[in-house]
């Protein structure tokens, strides 16, 4: 093919640079390809140069899209965005060390609960008279007392109801995460 | 009177539904849809539209293409056809299209 041809597809991917390469070179082959249609035709290079235009403008017109996203500038983007990350920046702030503490101390709170029922239903049924066990116990009353197993039962409830109060919050932090960082992408 | 200015505006809405009637019709590739376009003043449209335009059809989903090794001198060519989303597209662009000589007729007084 002749010089000014190729020239003419270097200048072009030259402009095509925001483009993958594998789109670029895709782009590119057709023009080389319809290049090729045209000089075997009998079309004289000059010819085929002057009906593709500048270089420049015909990869411009690949990037038409590409351009006009990027380039838009409007006071009202330049508000919006400020908007969000002050918006997201303060409730960040607040949010995700909350549900961050929030999180694993129900869950290590859940399990520590039922552990704790355990520990007392095997103290009274083995009479091991383990130290502070006394002080374990779910309390409803001055004078009413539940029997070991009764608290144990109360306990496993209540284990995994914090447990997964704790990985409601856990689920909770990913959503709010993934949801500012989608947000963030489409500004 | 500033009748070339209606006349690209009516090419920038036509455009994509005469390239996906044409892609219908056969699989064709780029320079083969500017020269038939070329036989038609009011849709005939250079490089620097069709090309970005099919790589949009493309990327929506709308046609598909494949590289065809060229033979006897020919050079290789990118051929694009029409998927079933694009025939999904092209039957609901050509509903609005018959709505609108229709409306067109009816207020000419046809």
């Amino acid at each position: 093919m002749e010089k000014i041809l190729n020239d003419y597809l270097e200048k072009m991917e030259k402009h095509l640079k925001p483009i993958p390469i594998s789109e670029r070179m895709d782009i590119i082959n057709e023009i080389k390809s319809e290049m090729q249609e045209l000089y075997n035709n009998g079309v004289p290079a000059e010819k085929i140069i002057e009906r593709l235009g500048n270089p420049k403008d015909l990869a411009k017109a690949y990037l038409g899209d590409l351009l006009s996203k990027e380039r838009h500038f409007s006071w009202n983007r330049i508000l919006i965005i400020c908007a969000f990350f002050s918006l997201f920046g303060l409730s960040g702030i607040c949010i995700v060390p909350c549900l961050g503490v929030i999180a694993p101390s129900l869950m290590i709170s859940g399990i520590l609960c039922v552990m704790a029922g355990i520990i007392k239903m095997l103290d009274s049924i083995f009479a091991l008279n383990l130290p502070y066990v006394e002080n374990i116990g779910v309390h409803i009353g001055e004078n009413v007392f539940l029997h070991p197993v009764a608290e144990f039962m109360i306990c496993l409830i209540i284990g995994v109801l914090l447990f997964y109060a704790g990985y409601a919050a856990w689920k909770l932090l990913v959503l709010f995460c993934k949801k500012v960082s989608r947000t963030a992408k489409k500004l | 009177m500033n009748i070339d200015d209606w006349k690209s505006q009516i090419k920038r809405g036509t455009l994509e539904l005469c390239v996906l009637l044409l892609i219908k019709q056969r699989s064709s590739y780029g320079y083969e849809i500017i020269s038939t376009l070329d036989k038609y003043p009011i849709v005939a449209a250079k490089e620097n539209t069709i090309y970005p335009l099919l790589r949009r059809l493309l990327k929506e989903g709308y046609i598909s293409s494949s590289w065809q090794e060229g033979t006897e001198g020919l050079p290789p060519r990118k051929y694009y056809s029409l998927t079933a989303q694009g025939q999904e597209y092209l039957d609901a662009m050509c509903v609005e299209w018959g709505n609108l000589v229709n409306a067109i007729a009816e207020l000419k007084g046809e």
